[in-house]
């Protein structure tokens, strides 16, 4: 019994030490990307020093891919029976909630960059609809897991509604080939394995989209602990409960 | 008990105000996304042909700023021609133009035809860009943007 709970708590420091690696490393790759992009890598021409929030864009809006993607994931195998498990509706929320953090600063980021490229801070382009559109839907997903009900049953419909609104993720990512768009064809071009930028700043791009990965998996890892001991302690917190009126009804017999 | 009932009803009346908030915003933006972002521009050779029905009404004109017509006129006007699919248009810009506006970039001009004629008064630019960067090299002849002509001297 004893050893069973050292295992666990041993195996539990081990994965907090690799997770605090991977904060670092994320930690130093942002810093390492920020140095490169705003001091080491050259000039664009047409867009001058413009060029330099190109380092970070991309890489957030990759993230919030990967995010909802894990969302969608996770929330198909929660729906699955043989594959039921509250941790995966942890995951999921946990996932979400960095892909929305990441959508947001996607559009952010877009903004600034539209204002001094295309002249306008926003245009109702189908890309930035689409992913203004993504940005509300996952809101909502957040405040549909917020809604009190069964343990079960909220896991069960925030599932529901992560499969729901992942329909807008392929259509935000497609949108530039599909409509006309304003907005440019991705620079990582991930279907025909095209890059668009060389030398030095396709290093940096590159660093980016894995120092941003690596931030994302930190994130989503520690939002899922913090979840999974709310969990617990609304579980312990209703045992109490239970205990105390249980206590409470021996003490009139 | 007593105490659980209002509690419940207020959770649900909000449950209920964040429905619709969400219905609401999803909505007006499917409502944006499906009249103007679908087709977020009309073409120079479109925009000529369905030059009758569009008589004055705003749109979007896309087409690529053609080189040696840019012409400042007073301290905030801009004219230039632009050109796609093989027709030509003036445009009558009234405003600063991007930081990026440059001849042989693609542009999409927001505004409506001057009374009969087929001249486009615009008060937006927005500059559509390749999704190609290019380090910046002292030596190099410059070419239009996205284009195989900036070439190594």
């Amino acid at each position: 019994m004893i050893s069973g709970h050292m295992t666990t708590s041993s195996r539990r420091m081990a994965s907090s030490r690799l997770l605090n690696v991977v904060g670092i490393l994320a930690l130093v790759g942002v810093a390492f990307t920020v140095w490169l992009g705003l001091w080491i890598t050259p000039n664009a021409e047409y867009f001058g020093n413009l060029v330099r929030l190109l380092y970070i864009h991309p890489p957030m809006a990759w993230v919030a891919f990967i995010a909802y993607g894990m969302a969608f994931l996770s929330s198909l195998l929660y729906l699955w029976p043989r594959t039921r498990d509250l941790r995966l509706d942890r995951l999921a929320g946990a996932s979400a909630e960095v892909g929305v953090v990441f959508t947001g600063l996607t559009l952010a980021t877009g903004s600034i960059w539209g204002r001094p490229t295309w002249g306008v801070w926003w245009t109702w382009d189908p890309l930035l609809t689409a992913t203004a559109l993504l940005f509300v839907l996952y809101l909502g997903y957040l405040a549909l897991r917020r809604v009190p009900g069964e343990r079960e049953t909220v896991a069960r419909r925030s599932a529901i509604a992560a499969l729901v609104a992942f329909v807008d993720v392929p259509i935000v990512y497609f949108s530039v080939s599909w409509w006309r768009s304003l907005h440019q064809p991705p620079t990582v071009d991930l279907s025909g394995r095209h890059l668009y930028v060389h030398g030095s700043m396709a290093w940096t791009l590159l660093l980016g989209f894995v120092s941003f990965t690596l931030a994302y998996v930190w994130l989503t890892a520690r939002r899922y602990r913090l979840a999974a001991l709310s969990d617990r302690e609304a579980e312990e917190g209703l045992s109490r409960a239970i205990d105390e009126r249980r206590a409470e009804a021996e003490s009139f017999v | 008990m007593s105490e659980i009932r209002p509690t419940r009803a207020r959770a649900t009346r909000r449950l209920k105000l964040a429905g619709l908030v969400i219905v609401a915003a999803i909505g007006f933006l499917l409502y944006k996304g499906l009249t103007s972002a679908i087709v977020f521009f009309k073409t120079a050779n479109e925009a000529i042909a369905q030059r009758a029905q569009l008589g004055n009404s705003t749109f979007q004109l896309e087409g690529t700023v053609l080189h040696g017509t840019v012409h400042r006129r007073g301290s905030n006007q801009v004219l230039f021609e632009i050109r796609q699919g093989g027709v030509t248009i003036d445009v009558d810009n009234t405003g600063d133009p991007p930081q990026l506006f440059r001849p042989g970039l693609p542009v999409v001009v927001v505004g409506h035809f001057v009374g009969k004629s087929d001249r486009f008064a615009s008060d937006q630019i927005m500059v559509k860009h390749s999704q190609e960067y290019i380090a910046e090299h002292p030596n190099r002849v410059k070419g239009d943007p996205g284009s195989a002509t900036g070439t190594h001297s």
